[in-house]
């Protein structure tokens, strides 16, 4: 028998099904034949790495959309107490800015970042809006305030925070390559599609709760995207390129 | 047949839990849909990534699955588990997306290219003991599509040859062949021939 006899055998035993009778016969072959002997080996190594393979987490805008689709098609319902919902926003909202905060003091630490107008400072309360939480003098809100009025000032806040966050980012274009940049641009242009159909489905819809939902999703989307550009830039400024490529592709175990 | 990797529950098990989230999902219950995606979706994101290679469209498909299944989910009775049965959802849609592509560019998908270099003993032999999973996916991503399914199916999903060749619509042998020829471009591949 020649080698190309062995070569079913080389794939059974890859494949983990070959018999002990002709696993005996296959193996006096290996015993004098280097080269079956090493392809043996090959095979069942790339079987083994095969089998060892992880799942990807596919990247989060993938349910959004997901998500957005079947709310506009009707095909699901508010599973959650509203009001229970919109607090939960509100306090989402306030801490993703102080995340933006963060990350802008770190991109930029000798900047202040609290200035009138910026994220910091709408969090820790808006006299215009008329915001307790951070306004000490500031005349008591109705216990009774408006739904509508909550997640608008909830929006505020985050479309503040992405303002910010675009300025930082725009601060320095060419911290990042071009290549990396275009994904960013083509994830950022998807969430703000997303954003503007969340929109019109509210303008459709003032009060359903699933449109203010779908909304937040898109301007959190956003924050996020916006905050891993600005890491991005932190370090490819530092030299750091692994660190890098993990924040553009998350599923990239390098 | 049944993959062994996407089997939730035994055969034998009661399939209550799936079809009590299928019922709340059929409800139009929203949080119950994202918890089957939140369970699901990394494995069919993974099939999906490696059958078509690229991210883009994996995104693509993956939500076409999500959507499908969707809609499919009041046909759903429990015969099979729920991730077998989204898994086959999830074959399918990937490979109707490799047949359309192939048509588009007029390639034919169910066959490798056969390759005169291309010969069991042709390659240098892999010099490291084992073979990174990085490299094996960059690999994977240069197979020809319809080695690519066959390999991907078979050595990463964990289905047996048969069960490739029911999925695929194509002979058992023709898996096996299609296995073994793409273990050896993986294998020039992988060490630099």
């Amino acid at each position: 028998m020649n080698c190309s006899d062995y070569r079913e055998a080389i794939q059974d035993l890859a494949d983990g099904t070959l018999g002990p009778v002709r696993r005996a016969a296959l193996q006096l072959h290996l015993d004098h034949c280097d080269a079956c002997r090493a392809l043996a080996d090959d095979m069942q190594k790339i079987r083994a790495a095969a089998e060892s393979l992880d799942d990807v987490r596919p990247p989060d805008h993938v349910w959004m959309q997901i998500a957005g689709r079947l709310r506009q098609e009707g095909r699901v319902t508010a599973t959650v107490q509203p009001r229970a919902r919109h607090m939960a926003v509100l306090a989402m909202a306030a801490a993703l800015v102080l995340a933006v905060g963060a990350s802008l003091y770190l991109l930029f630490p000798g900047r202040d970042t609290s200035a009138p107008g910026g994220a910091a400072s709408t969090v820790a309360g808006d006299p215009a809006s008329g915001d307790p939480a951070g306004g000490g003098n500031a005349a008591p809100v109705d216990p009774v305030q408006s739904v509508g009025e909550e997640f608008r000032l909830a929006e505020q806040h985050l479309q503040a925070g992405i303002a910010k966050l675009q300025e930082a980012a725009k601060a320095d274009p060419n911290a990042i390559d071009p290549q990396t940049a275009a994904t960013l641009q083509k994830n950022l242009a998807i969430i703000d599609q997303a954003i503007a159909e969340s929109r019109e489905a509210l303008s459709t819809e003032p009060q359903s709760a699933l449109a203010r939902e779908s909304l937040f999703d898109a301007l959190r989307q956003k924050v996020t995207l916006l905050q891993n550009t600005i890491a991005l830039m932190n370090e490819m400024r530092k030299g750091n390129s692994a660190a890098a490529a993990q924040l553009v592709d998350p599923g990239n175990k390098s | 047949m049944m993959p062994s990797k996407v089997t939730v529950h035994p055969s034998a098990v009661d399939r209550s839990p799936d079809l009590a989230l299928v019922e709340r999902c059929r409800r139009g219950d929203l949080a119950a849909f994202e918890e089957l995606y939140r369970t699901y979706s990394g494995r069919l994101y993974s099939l999906a990534l490696r059958m078509v290679g690229n991210p883009a469209d994996a995104e693509d498909l993956l939500q076409e699955i999500f959507l499908s299944a969707h809609r499919k989910l009041e046909g759903f009775r429990g015969e099979a588990a729920l991730g077998t049965w989204l898994y086959r959802l999830a074959t399918n849609h990937c490979l109707d997306y490799l047949r359309s592509r192939a048509a588009r560019a007029g390639q034919v998908t169910d066959t490798l290219d056969e390759e005169p270099m291309l010969t069991d003993t042709g390659s240098r032999r892999i010099a490291e003991q084992t073979v990174a999973k990085m490299d094996l996916e960059r690999a994977v991503a240069q197979l020809p599509e319809g080695a690519r399914a066959a390999f991907v199916l078979h050595d990463v999903q964990g289905l047996e040859h048969r069960e490739v060749a029911d999925v695929l619509g194509i002979a058992e042998g023709t898996s096996k062949s299609q296995v073994h020829k793409a273990r050896l471009r993986l294998r020039a591949i992988l060490s630099g021939s």
